[in-house]
């Protein structure tokens, strides 16, 4: 069948221009298949040049609401790099919790607000207030929990201020700690546990789309890497962080004022479901009983099941967090203070996994301690060209449906990679209530 | 204990959108006990916990109401109707306008839960307040004053006591 499609969805965020996903086909031919984005981090060199080491990681901790945690982290990383400042054992095993609790956070939501909604064939998350309350409050109650891991451990949520290069400036104290831990026994894994099965009820919804692709994300020889670990492609093996450019080779692409990135094709994937492809068998087995559950098995090459494995990490990070608490306290917490006394000067590079993929920020510090050259690269930036090359096979596969079904099943893909749109604008929008 | 929590929502990088935030700035030299100020940054879903444990919240923010940039209007929950915007393809696309719906239908909101909108110029990427919202601060601080001093008469009418407005 010869088909013309018009398809321009844009309405990501009310700031114009910002996200677009446009397909044109004409007489059954596919020209144009692509999401655009306009990324902020394209004025991280300016915003961050001349800032001085104790101001890079609020800063870029401001560059979204969102990814604020996992920007900070990655900030002191290569900060701590940069400036040769080790970090205890005990700030270490913090920040790991810090890691899991902005995790489960941005997973749950994600899994409850954009993809349950799509899941149950309704448009948002408002009309599931009136059908099935109990799981938008479960969804919220979920992300409290991980909002005070946050709180108790770094003393803020949103943009945490007592996580500072080296260190921490305030410790918690072994009640605050156990507190968290009896939360998550108590509540945050059976709401964990009642995720997976409502998300099992929600499968048989999930598109069915295959299509392989390369796989890269952290990788450690202990652990489920989302703190630590080298960078690691299924196509080429394992590359050392400092060597991330080597990896992301970003390019421009006429479509986009965000930079696309490649490494051994012409695209490749991060976030949850690369994660779950290069390390699944590093998962705590209660998390890897919810995959088995939930039918997530590996390699998995269907993006619109990035959702499921957010929601199996989801398990792992609260299972984690509990044995890392317990380390801590088996360990004895030390009244520390943070190791700001620089060894040298120069260039350095810090990698996390967040909740869209792995995250690389990279500055040159002069000898006062300030930034010379900024350079960050977002999980967006990096999944941008994957996208665009899953709606080149999907399209011509579902090109017999209507318009809105082809629409809808393309919005949905977008939404499973959850792209970052770090500039959106979250302002009040309101109508008068005429008297 | 603080009687008013104002929060100040926004991104301090995208232009005017701070507006919220930056008149957080200016409300903490005023180092007023009775005041608590949170910098509720992009975070519209956090802010809903925090809605539900208090009693009189007021929240600054950018406001698109169709109105000059930097005009500033003072109005109540009761007042407005929000206009949600459901087709996100993003969770960045879920703001303060959808989080406050979701407090509403969920009984979350605050009894006393009053605005001050500004309306920006540019939300677009840059550090700087526009002109136009730039002196809009100062309208904006008097008229917090009067909400504290109004909120305080109200609560002492209620309890009975005396205290003093602040200038």
């Amino acid at each position: 069948m010869s088909r013309d499609l018009n398809i321009n969805v844009h309405h990501l965020t009310r700031v114009e221009g910002h996200g677009n996903i446009v397909v044109n086909m004409k007489e059954g031919v596919l020209e144009k298949a692509h999401l655009n984005i306009v990324e902020a981090p394209r004025f991280f060199e300016a915003m961050m040049k001349g800032r001085n080491f104790q101001e890079a990681a609020i800063i870029t901790s401001r560059i979204c609401g969102i990814c604020s945690l996992g920007h900070q982290m990655t900030s002191l990383r290569a900060t701590e790099d940069a400036l040769g400042l080790d970090i205890s054992e005990q700030t270490y095993l913090l920040r790991k919790i810090l890691v899991h609790g902005a995790t489960i956070q941005s997973n749950v939501l994600h899994a409850y607000f954009l993809a349950a909604p799509d899941f149950l064939n309704v448009g948002s998350v408002f009309p599931l207030i009136n059908t099935h309350k109990d799981v938008v409050v479960r969804a919220l109650r979920m992300k409290r929990l991980a909002n005070d891991i946050g709180d108790i451990i770094s003393g803020r949520a949103v943009h945490p201020i007592t996580t500072v290069p080296g260190g921490f400036t305030r410790i918690p104290e072994k009640g605050e700690l156990l507190e968290i831990k009896r939360r998550i026994v108590e509540e945050g894994i059976p709401d964990g546990l009642a995720t997976v099965e409502t998300m099992k009820a929600l499968a048989g919804a999930i598109p069915q789309f295959e299509r392989e692709t390369e796989y890269i994300s952290l990788k450690h020889s202990d652990e489920y890497a989302l703190y630590d670990g080298e960078i690691y492609s299924s196509d080429t093996g394992a590359t050392p962080v400092s060597k991330y450019l080597d990896v992301t080779n970003e390019f421009i692409v006429p479509h986009s004022t965000s930079k696309h990135a490649r490494n051994n094709r012409s695209s490749y994937m991060v976030g949850a479901l690369a994660r779950w492809n290069n390390n699944h068998d590093q998962l705590v087995p209660e998390a890897q009983k919810a995959a088995e559950e939930l039918g997530l098995t590996a390699p998995c090459t269907n993006p619109y099941m990035i959702t499921i494995a957010q929601v199996v990490e989801a398990v792992h990070c609260m299972v984690d967090t509990i044995t890392l608490i317990d380390t801590l306290l088996d360990n004895g917490l030390k009244d520390e203070k943070p190791n700001q006394t620089p060894t040298r000067y120069g260039r350095g590079y810090g990698s996390n996994e967040v909740p869209r993929g792995i995250l690389f920020h990279d500055y040159t510090y002069d000898n006062k301690g300030n930034i010379i050259e900024a350079n960050c690269i977002i999980p967006t930036g990096q999944n941008l060209a994957n996208i665009d090359d899953d709606m080149l096979k999907l399209v011509p596969e579902i090109v017999n449906k209507t318009q809105s079904e082809i629409t809808l099943q393309l919005e949905m893909l977008v939404r499973a990679y959850d792209p970052c749109i770090s500039c959106s604008v979250h302002m009040l929008d309101v109508k008068f209530i005429e008297e | 204990m603080s009687q008013l929590t104002i929060i100040g929502m926004g991104s301090r990088l995208c232009g005017d959108d701070a507006i919220g935030v930056h008149v957080l700035d200016e409300l903490r030299d005023w180092d007023e006990p009775r005041l608590e100020l949170v910098e509720g940054g992009l975070d519209a879903l956090g802010m809903l916990d925090l809605l539900h444990q208090r009693e009189n919240v007021l929240i600054i923010d950018a406001t698109r109401m169709g109105s000059e940039p930097g005009s500033v209007k003072a109005f109540s929950k009761q007042e407005v109707s929000l206009v949600v915007s459901e087709d996100h393809l993003s969770l960045h696309g879920i703001g303060l306008t959808e989080a406050l719906q979701l407090g509403e239908s969920l009984g979350l909101l605050p009894q006393n839960l009053n605005f001050i909108g500004i309306q920006p110029l540019s939300v677009n990427v840059g550090s700087e307040l526009s002109t136009p919202v730039q002196s809009a601060i100062e309208p904006v601080l008097q008229l917090v004053r009067e909400t504290l001093n109004s909120s305080i008469k109200e609560t002492e009418a209620y309890r009975g006591t005396g205290g003093t407005a602040i200038a």
